[in-house]
């Protein structure tokens, strides 16, 4: 968002409390949605649940193109609507809830750091999982991400879609990387997430901004229900020795299963 | 209980914090055959001496020769021995010893010449494991295998710094932190490295490898640890802050230097058009331009493209937060982690002493960054103690050509005034010569001159 957008908005955020009807679109859960929005999408649900605050999440086929910057999950509160994590939790902030409030210069720093490195390492290997490992994009990614729409489209919108995140990743220098290398670096991830972790329930001993994300992701690979691609079985069988973070991801789950 | 072996943090399996891997992509070697007590492996001997100087080695040894509280090695007695210089028997005893003999085998054999096995041994923290330059450390220790040294090509150095190149100078400040036995070499011409781009290791065994992540991942292999000593959870945060730096610094680095046009034209342009071999100097930094500007495209992409500046006060306002985090982390220490450099000092290194010391016409971040006292001193204290002729030599060289400059500053605006008006005067006499203009004003000029003489002689006459 830009600095002048988020000056306003944040202005005419602080004027209204939130209201009862706001609402999160996202893709269709069943059919449609990819394992990186869907993470993203959790993680928005589980930050504003974690702040108390309701919300009712409305799926549509074309929430990516409702999206005010092309990134789904977004929300819709009051008459402004606000995509993506980040300026989410401003907006949220602006209304006066927050979560980072008791953390110190040193710890907000650390939880950006670690935001960054979920973002950076978490959400690059999904990408790579859905659009550039051929077996899944076969399988899943094509024929979820084209089902709302008719033939040829499905196809052609799949197709340009994958060549995006390719050129994306060969940009980063992922475009190289085997699978093994992936999901080692997963693997490197889930460790340093384990251990920042220990045995608190939360990253910084209350809830915080940053959990969400971080949760987002490990939940997201640990619910069997969602239909995972055939190689994310291979990262939660790496997932498995990290404990401490497994289950705070599965607190996470059931506080918001239980709305 | 373990004899003589104080644990290699990261390839002893079973060490109570967990095996730590370092942070990002790279990965240390887990391979079961890496033993503690192994010396090292494949990596070039004394007898391959290094393009590092002496000096530097002594002084970093010295100063970084401090033991590290956090995790105390069973083998108590290693600290104590690492302070010790080698003494000449032992090492003199080393030669019976070349690598062959010392894996696995039981402890009690190499207890006879221990400080000469520690020594050889170089775990991680070699920084602080080394004695002097590799010269006078180990002789024998190569006897057995005389593998080539480790080259490692990058760009030279300018602006006050080794290297002139983000990745390049993270590599080198890494090398010099671990005491990396490498022969650099410093050159201007990227075909001129083995795999085509910058940097690029070539490792003993003729291996290629040119990620300054895989760089940093084959040192550690190869023994040289700057993060034997962190403990678990510090390596889970030099993992978080390296994707920061990355998120955030990287971009903008990439902008102030390839992107904004002043600094593109005046800084970076100018020293890559000097400094690399004719005629690749024509095209090379246009193209690295045209790869910058992509790549910071695709990163930054997603945000709203249609205004640049917008993009641009984004950008730097980010990088001026992540700037402040990175100073609040830091706080009052000498490192990140405590005492001792760790590859997360090198990467953070790379990236603050480019953006202090290269002269930018239009730095908005250097300012900010010149505000942070805490990190300044950080940059000038690890280049003063790690790289200290070359930040020496170039600030002097580089004050010369500043000043002609400034110099011509009231001559060249001088000079442009003559030659606008010397272009006038020819346009116009063209014009006059050539009949484009006449003067056919002389008639009607002297109209009015007449009339007032007639009025005036009409005046007179009345």
């Amino acid at each position: 968002m830009s600095l002048v957008a988020e000056a306003f908005v944040s202005q005419i955020a602080a004027a209204e409390p939130w209201p009862e009807n706001a609402t999160l679109y996202q893709q269709l859960k069943g059919e449609q949605i990819l394992l990186s929005d869907n993470a993203a999408s959790l993680a928005v649900q589980a930050f504003l649940q974690m702040c108390n605050l309701p919300i009712k999440v409305v799926c549509r086929a074309n929430a990516e193109y409702m999206s005010p910057s092309g990134k789904v999950p977004f929300i819709h509160v009051g008459n402004q609507v606000v995509s993506e994590l980040g300026p989410i939790v401003q907006f949220v902030k602006a209304k006066g809830h927050s979560l980072s409030d008791g953390l110190d210069e040193v710890q907000k720093a650390e939880m950006k750091a670690y935001m960054e490195l979920v973002n950076n390492m978490l959400l690059t290997a999904e990408l790579y999982l859905q659009w550039c490992d051929e077996a899944t994009v076969g399988e899943i990614t094509h024929a979820r991400y084209g089902s709302p729409y008719p033939w040829p489209l499905n196809h052609i919108l799949a197709y340009q879609k994958q060549w995006e995140v390719k050129r994306k990743m060969k940009a980063i220098g992922w475009g190289n990387k085997t699978l093994d290398q992936v999901l080692e670096d997963v693997d490197q991830c889930c460790q340093a997430l384990s251990q920042r972790l220990g045995t608190q329930p939360y990253f910084f001993n209350k809830q915080s901004d940053g959990d969400p994300d971080r949760n987002k992701t490990g939940r997201q690979i640990l619910t069997p229900e969602r239909p995972a691609p055939p190689r994310v079985s291979q990262a939660i069988s790496l997932q498995m020795p990290h404990t401490p973070w497994s289950a705070a991801c599965g607190t996470d789950e059931v506080l918001a299963i239980r709305k | 209980m373990r004899l003589g072996g104080p644990p290699r943090g990261p390839c002893s399996g079973p060490s109570p914090a967990g095996p730590w891997r370092g942070p990002g992509r790279v990965q240390i070697c887990e391979s079961p055959q890496s033993r503690p007590g192994r010396t090292r492996p494949a990596s070039p001997g004394p007898a391959a001496p290094s393009g590092l100087p002496a000096s530097p080695q002594s002084r970093r040894s010295a100063s970084a020769r401090r033991a590290r509280p956090t995790t105390l090695p069973p083998f108590g007695s290693r600290l104590w021995c690492r302070r010790r210089p080698p003494s000449p028997e032992a090492l003199g005893s080393a030669p019976c010893s070349p690598a062959p003999r010392s894996p696995a085998p039981p402890r009690g054999s190499l207890l006879p010449p221990p400080p000469a096995t520690l020594w050889a041994r170089r775990g991680g923290g070699a920084a602080r494991g080394r004695a002097e330059a590799p010269g006078e450390v180990l002789p024998g220790q190569r006897a057995g295998k005389m593998a080539a040294p480790m080259e490692l090509y990058c760009w030279s150095g300018g602006w006050g710094l080794p290297s002139v190149d983000l990745d390049s100078l993270a590599v080198l400040t890494y090398a010099r932190f671990t005491g990396a036995p490498l022969k650099v070499h410093k050159i201007t011409n990227p075909w001129q490295s083995p795999s085509g781009t910058l940097p690029a290791l070539r490792t003993s065994h003729g291996e290629v490898i040119s990620v300054p992540h895989k760089i940093i991942t084959h040192l550690r292999k190869e023994k040289y640890n700057a993060d034997y000593d962190l403990s678990a959870r510090q390596g889970a945060d030099t993992l978080a802050f390296m994707s920061l730096l990355e998120e955030k610094l990287l971009p903008v680095l990439i902008h102030t230097f390839w992107v904004d046009t002043k600094n593109y034209v005046e800084v970076t342009r100018k020293w890559y058009a000097e400094a690399i071999p004719f005629p690749l100097n024509f095209f090379l930094p246009g193209r690295m331009q045209r790869q910058f500007m992509e790549r910071l495209q695709l990163l930054c992409g997603e945000h709203s493209p249609e205004n640049e500046e917008e993009l641009e006060k984004e950008l730097y306002q980010e990088a001026r937060e992540c700037l402040t985090l990175l100073s609040q982390r830091l706080g009052s220490q000498k490192f990140f982690f405590g005492d001792a450099p760790a590859s997360l000092d090198a990467f953070v290194f790379g990236y603050l002493a480019l953006l202090l010391q290269a002269k930018l016409p239009s730095g908005k971040l250097q300012a900010h960054l010149r505000g942070l006292q805490n990190l300044c001193a950080y940059c000038t204290h690890i280049l003063s103690l790690y790289f200290p002729w070359d930040g020496a030599d170039v600030p002097l060289a580089r004050q010369t050509p500043v000043g002609p400059e400034t110099e011509e500053e009231p001559y060249r605006r001088r000079n442009q005034i003559l030659s606008v008006l010397a272009g006038l005067a020819a346009m116009v006499g063209y014009a006059l010569l050539s009949g484009i203009v006449s003067i056919q004003r002389a008639t009607p000029a002297r109209a009015p001159s007449t009339q007032s003489l007639s009025i005036a002689e009409e005046d007179e006459d009345e």
